[in-house]
């Protein structure tokens, strides 16, 4: 009855073209802005008393990288041991490389060596996961009314720089294989590999790091979506467990309940199950509650990333699906970020008992308390 | 490295091909559908994601 018109010529088609490229312009903009952002975006302000150097002194195969990354080491005036902060390993769990710029931005170092890195894989930070729509970037307000911006990444290195991957992905250390795309998860290529891809680089560069450094204590700062069962948990190397055991009831005694897991022995190229593999340091990963990574999620915006509030997850916790309480329906910022920081100062505090005359003490941190009723803006540098 | 080349050489020709078929397509949504195929195509060509 009704006869198909088809007005499609090739007058349409070059405006469908031209269409697609306006699009590819205005994305690509986009894209750019991700790998090449504003002034001010990710910008530490290092506590008085910080060296900064690079991970490529000390391994110069990433010299002139996009894998390059700032090193920031303080010596206190007593000797002791040294710990190395590694935050940003995965760019889409913000409270760990928040936790890692408040350490940066406040710690005092009175005995011992503290180590900092605060965005471990630059790479993932310019990068998002297809369908993911975060957003590129969120802020705090300062103390003074400043605006600290931070971008937002994912777990993988951006394909711009390591492409293709393979279907599965052979760990080159162990054999063991694994979906294509953790080639360019820095948390799953440990211990790295010299004349490898960016990725296992840059995992090289660490272990270099740790091994030039004398590295005594490791922690890798993490989050976790609160449907995962490794969630609000301090995952220990073998060789760290007593301090974490310690670190753990000294945890619930502030009232910071934590899980003690231990790091499964074969699940091989993770950051502190290598660390501890090949090298005498004590190794730990430590994870919070990040509602913006989970799947459950709806709208995912600047306010679910500080706030961690959303209704499917409270739907969820109703339900008993979760494996954090979720009170109050959010999951906020500043008490994920305090959580990191606590639980590095005490594992800091308690290194002592288990490293004889490797002891670190750090002031100026801020407590859990504190953080979380002050929120991250109060401890941000202006 | 050379890899990454033969991947990249394999979207230009799916660039090219998808093109072709724009101004092939005798139905007007087709030719959006192919349009909106070549964003992400055109981006990767040029390393921008």
């Amino acid at each position: 009855m009704f006869e198909k018109r088809n007005i499609a010529s090739v007058y349409t088609a070059t405006a469908m073209l031209i269409f697609a490229i306006a699009i590819a312009i205005i994305s690509g903009r986009s894209y750019l802005e991700m790998r090449t952002p504003a002034a001010g975006v990710d910008r530490v302000m290092p506590h008085v008393g910080f060296e900064q150097k690079k991970l490529s002194d000390y391994f110069a195969g990433l010299e002139g990288t996009a894998a390059d990354t700032d090193v920031y080491i303080q010596e206190g005036a007593e000797p002791g041991g040294t710990a190395l902060i590694l935050g940003g390993t995965h760019a889409n769990e913000p409270a760990g490389f928040i936790a890692a710029v408040v350490m940066l931005e406040r710690a005092d170092v009175r005995r011992g060596r503290l180590i900092i890195v605060p965005y471990a894989n630059m790479m993932a930070r310019s990068n998002t996961f297809p369908q993911d729509a975060h957003p590129q970037t969120f802020g705090f307000t300062t103390k003074g009314g400043n605006k600290r911006i931070f971008r937002y990444g994912s777990r993988l290195t951006n394909p711009v720089y390591e492409w293709p991957n393979p279907d599965i992905y052979i760990h080159p250390a162990s054999g063991q294989t694994m979906a294509g795309m953790e080639r360019s998860n820095l948390n799953r290529a440990h211990p790295g590999v010299a004349d490898g891809g960016i990725t296992e680089r840059l995992a090289y560069g660490f272990m270099q790091l740790i091994e030039a450094e004398q590295v005594d204590l490791a922690i890798d700062l993490h989050e976790a979506s609160p449907e995962y069962p490794v969630v609000e948990a301090m995952v220990a190397h073998e060789n760290a467990m007593e301090l974490a055991a310690m670190v753990a009831m000294e945890l619930e005694f502030e009232g910071v309940p934590i899980r003690l897991e231990p790091s499964p022995k074969n699940l091989r190229g993770l950051n502190h199950r290598e660390w501890g593999e090949n090298a005498d340091v004590l190794a730990l990963l430590l994870e919070t509650s990040n509602p913006s990574a989970g799947r459950f999620r709806g709208r995912t915006d600047e306010a679910l990333i500080l706030t961690g509030a959303d209704k499917a997850y409270e739907k969820a916790a109703g339900l008993n699906r979760l494996y954090v309480s979720y009170e109050g329906g959010t999951e906020p910022m500043a008490e994920r970020v305090a959580r990191h920081v606590v639980t590095v100062k005490l594992l800091a505090d308690n290194l002592e008992y288990v490293r004889d005359g490797k002891g670190i003490a750090i002031d100026g941190l801020p407590g859990f308390r504190e953080l979380s009723e002050r929120g991250v803006g109060a401890y941000l540098s202006e | 490295m050379l890899l990454k080349w033969i991947y990249w050489g394999i979207n230009v020709l799916a660039i090219v091909l998808v093109v072709r078929s724009l101004y092939r397509e005798k139905s007007l949504r087709e030719q959006y559908v192919a349009a909106m195929v070549l964003v992400p195509l055109i981006l990767r060509a040029l390393f921008i994601k």
